[in-house]
């Protein structure tokens, strides 16, 4: 019997992905973002497509299927009646609306087409609901046979929060909350009422609230948003300005917390990180009480969640913690890239009635979601002699973990592009940028000389698989650096009383609080990765390197990129990124460079204006 | 994002990397690179030995390699299939001329067995053995050239200069202005060419003006033919086995605006010491919209049905050499 391929695509809204399986089993997934390097690029994924059928090596002929991440009809349908409900107002949504969806959502064969030349052997597109999708790329990839699902996002078609339930191939919607209430849009509101960009700067929100006291709570509540005890909520439109036009709030959210929204990349203050804290608790007590609610319809002990929410990691610990579930399985591309995954799920197991591939002893079926390119030594090689880039050849993995994790003790810093990139907004030792976890100086070393942003943003450390309850109040794996907990009480250092918060956050930064100290946020949480060597060996191996050498088997772990670019993909970006900040190693495969060895680099236009903040 | 296919070569300049499974996006709908561990496309690996029969060697430019169209559907791949107990082992490098051809088949080929030397001389390289340059923007938007290998003639004799080859691009700027006209710009009156190709008028162009592509082959005494033609004859004389020479027409002829007569008559010249086979006259037995299809819509190279067509003209030249 011939293999069956399903393409899954996501596109328009943000960050367009594409995603393949072959029977199944996921072959490749990439975002758009990784090629076109403009970040969250929503475009058709033209780059990623490719990149799907190249990994697969397969002609677009031998396609079976091609899914969409969601129906445009739908979401056009839910704009139609917003507007018709706001009046005049939202003239300028409409149109604009009438453009994105009718102009381009609506012709997803067309780009098929246009693309790849055909559109498999369907010969039409399979549109899966958005949050159908988001359903089916957490509990489809995740181990296990049943379980809740829990999806939150800002909004997909009609839907922005459902519980389901997900029993073999089969997932059943519960219960669904429709726009305009969102929990998901409630802390996009937030984000941009904080400063910071919707749809991808919510994650500086997150990092931004254990500086502030959740003085804004019970406003929140009284006012914005009414929470049932089942989790269930509405939100009050009066102060936010979704259906009217494009800003997410409205005058009357500025006058009910005092003030103008904060300017981009003007100076934060405790009023921004009291709002931080504040968004942060209440969305984190709508979430206790959904999943309260999502065990007790589904009588099942495992939870999956996907949809922008769920990748508050902060949230999703607390969660853990809580023991609703015995465990959770997070999808690490949450957001709408993820969603392409999702879709070619639905395809293969609705549609096509394939079989779910089995287990087989791994954790998961995401494969530490290393599912993007990846580049032999010999196209390395080709990339350093074609440019002239001197650098050292490891043959034997084990001597460039031995290599690197001298250099890293030294304090120096490393890019490191080693394997399959991944796939979801995580670097997870693949296209990473590492030093050591220890070394006070690391994390604002790596904020101001690399990053070159906000240094209020926390790095998290990359663990052994094993070794992190030495470290943090974990035990629970977690490959996918979507959990947040505590840094144990033994390695903390103790402080001087009760911190306050000042208006200059960097002396509150920068202290020192553990014994690994540049990935301890500044509520002694982390952000923890556990690296496992069955997914990935290089970066274990060099971990493992760097403990033998150190006695430390924790490494901070931040992605291969600086402010507001996309995470590299290939050698060339790596060694762009490399050139253009402070960093002093460069590991590319099985090539060690140097910083001093390398030829000056010199550019036309200052990158540092190509980049946006989010 | 396309994958990088090439690597350094000091003599050659440059070849496919060995073991590439890349996906290169084009209008056709994207198409794979896929090389062996010698680094030339391949599906299958290359072996001094033969295991079947009867082995041929085939030497091109992006014509041959296959520049728009998975390796299977390359003519030298449904030749492959037409002739039972025979293997192709196609060498072909895109953007090379039949100088560095030449230098693959000393470096890699010779030392394979084979019955049949095919060498498919895309009638444009003439500028490319002449050049010894080629030119190249790169991602900062500057006018950089490559270093190519490329002969002269000396006391009669083929001299190979520029090897080792520089591996690194060099700005054209510091190019000696003698060195500047030594550079491949991929054809003539090249403004005029990319004015036309943007506004979409260089087929309607093509068909008022007749413009002749190639002027290089229009006299037997022209310099840059008699380097090509020395080249060649080398070659031959180098060849223990048959040499089939292919003389791959351009789209301006095979589309009827440009006259072939002159490279017909040059090629000619070598009739005696080797086999040709022009495949134009069959080729031009199609239909204009036929022939029109035999090409991409802004793309040059062979679409399938073009390689189809080439392979359909030239098996019968092989059955008679094998």
């Amino acid at each position: 019997m011939s293999d069956k391929y399903i393409l899954g695509i996501s596109a328009f809204y943000h960050d367009a992905a594409a995603v393949i399986l072959r029977n199944g089993e996921i072959v490749a997934a990439a975002q758009e973002e990784r090629f076109t390097r403009k970040k969250h690029d929503p475009r058709f994924p033209v780059n990623a497509i490719n990149y799907c059928l190249e990994e697969a090596y397969i002609e677009p002929d031998e396609i079976d299927a091609v899914a969409f991440y969601d129906n445009p009809m739908l979401t056009w349908d839910r704009i139609v009646r917003s507007c018709a409900l706001s009046g005049e107002g939202s003239l300028p949504t409409f149109t604009s609306a009438f453009h994105s969806v009718l102009g381009i959502k609506a012709w997803v064969k067309d780009h098929v087409v246009k693309a790849i030349g055909n559109s498999g052997k369907l010969g039409k597109i399979v549109f899966s609901g958005h949050h159908m999708s988001h359903s089916a790329s957490c509990y489809y990839p995740s181990p296990y046979e049943d379980a809740a699902i829990l999806t939150l996002d800002g909004v997909g078609e009609w839907s922005t929060t459902t519980i389901a339930h997900g029993n073999g191939s089969d997932i059943n919607v519960l219960k669904e909350i429709n726009y305009p209430h969102s929990l998901g849009l409630l802390y996009s509101a937030f984000t941009y009422y904080c400063g910071f960009k919707i749809n991808s700067g919510e994650y500086k929100l997150m990092g931004l609230a254990p500086y502030g006291r959740p003085v804004h709570v019970d406003k929140i509540y009284e006012n914005l948003i009414d929470v049932k005890a089942d989790g269930s909520y509405r939100m009050n439109q009066d102060y936010f300005g979704f259906l009217e036009g494009s800003h997410s709030i409205n005058q009357k959210f500025c006058d009910l917390f005092e003030g103008d929204a904060r300017k981009p990349e003007s100076r934060i203050t405790q009023r921004e990180m009291d709002l931080a804290a504040s968004i942060q608790v209440v969305t984190e007590e709508v979430m206790m009480k959904i999943a309260r609610t999502a065990k007790q319809l589904t009588g099942s002990k495992h939870l999956c969640m996907a949809g922008g929410v769920a990748l508050n990691c902060v949230a999703n610990g607390k969660l853990l913690r809580e023991k609703i579930f015995d465990s959770i399985w997070i999808q690490p591309a949450a957001g709408d890239a993820g969603g392409a995954l999702g879709a070619a799920y639905v395809a293969c197991h609705q549609l096509m009635k394939e079989p779910r591939v089995a287990l087989s002893g791994s954790r998961d079926r995401q494969k530490g979601s290393y599912l993007g390119p990846g580049y032999s030594d010999t196209e390395i090689n080709a990339f350093l002699q074609r440019n002239s880039y001197p650098a050292h050849h490891f043959a034997d993995p084990s001597k460039r973990a031995e290599k690197l994790a001298s250099l890293l003790a030294e304090g120096k810093i490393a890019g490191f592009l080693s394997g399959r990139m991944e796939f979801g907004p995580r670097s997870l030792g693949a296209r990473s940028i590492i030093g050591d976890a220890r070394n006070k100086e690391m994390q604002s070393n790596m904020n101001l000389k690399i990053k070159f942003r906000e240094s209020f943003r926390p790095f998290a450390p990359a663990v052994l698989a094993g070794d992190e309850s030495l470290y943090f109040e974990l035990d629970h794996d977690s490959p996918y650096m979507l959990l947040v907990a505590p840094v144990k009480e033994e390695i903390l250092l103790r402080t001087d009383g009760a911190e306050q918060m000042p208006e200059d956050m960097i002396s509150i930064i920068n202290r020192e609080r553990s014994l690994i100290p540049a990935v301890t946020h500044v509520d002694n949480s982390a952000r923890i990765q556990t690296v496992h060597k069955d997914t990935n060996p290089g970066f274990y191996d060099v971990i493992e390197a760097f403990k033998k050498q150190t006695g430390s088997s924790v490494l901070v772990n931040t992605s291969f990129n600086v402010r507001g670019e996309p995470i590299v993909c290939s050698p060339a970006d790596a060694y762009k990124c490399f050139m253009r900040t402070n960093m002093d190693v460069l590991v590319l495969e099985g090539y060690i460079l140097i910083k001093e060895e390398q030829p000056n680099y010199t550019e036309h236009e200052n990158w540092q204006e190509e980049f946006q903040l989010d | 994002m396309n994958r990088t296919q090439y690597e350094y070569h000091p003599q050659v300049g440059y070849k496919f990397i060995p073991g590439l499974k890349s996906r290169v996006q084009h209008e056709g709908g994207g198409y794979f690179v896929k090389t062996n561990n010698a680094g030339f496309r391949s599906d299958q690996d290359f072996h001094s030995h033969k295991k079947i029969a009867k082995r041929i060697l085939v030497f091109g430019d992006s014509f041959t390699a296959g520049d728009g169209v998975s390796n299977k559907y390359r003519y030298t791949d449904l030749l492959q299939e037409s002739l039972d107990g025979t293997e192709l082992y196609n060498f072909g490098l895109p953007g090379s001329g039949t100088d560095q051809q030449l230098l693959l088949y000393r470096e890699y080929a010779r030392q394979f067995e084979h019955d049949l030397l095919v060498i498919s001389v895309m009638v444009e390289n003439i500028r490319r053995v002449n050049a010894h340059y080629r030119y190249y923007l790169d991602a900062e938007g500057d006018v950089k050239v490559w270093q190519k290998p490329y002969f002269r003639i000396s006391n009669g004799s083929l001299q190979l200069c520029n090897t080792p080859v520089y591996p690194t691009p060099i700005n054209l700027s510091d190019l000696e202005e003698s060195e500047k006209e030594k550079v491949d710009t991929g054809g003539r009156f090249e403004p005029v060419r990319k004015l036309a190709k943007k506004l979409g008028l260089k087929d309607l162009l093509q068909k008022i003006v007749r413009f002749q592509p190639v002027p290089e082959y229009d006299s037997a005494k022209n310099s840059e033919w008699l380097l090509m033609k020395k080249i060649l004859q080398t070659w031959i004389e180098e060849s223990e086995v048959p040499v089939l020479l292919v003389p791959i027409p351009m789209f301006h002829h095979v589309e009827g605006t440009a006259s072939a007569k002159s490279y017909q008559a040059r090629f000619s010249e070598l009739s005696e010491s080797c086999m040709i086979h022009d495949p134009l006259p069959d080729l031009l037995k199609y239909d204009l919209p036929t022939r029109r299809s035999f090409r991409f819509g802004k793309d040059v190279h062979p679409t399938v049905k073009g390689h189809e067509a080439l392979a359909a003209s030239i098996l019968p030249a092989i059955r008679t050499l094998l």
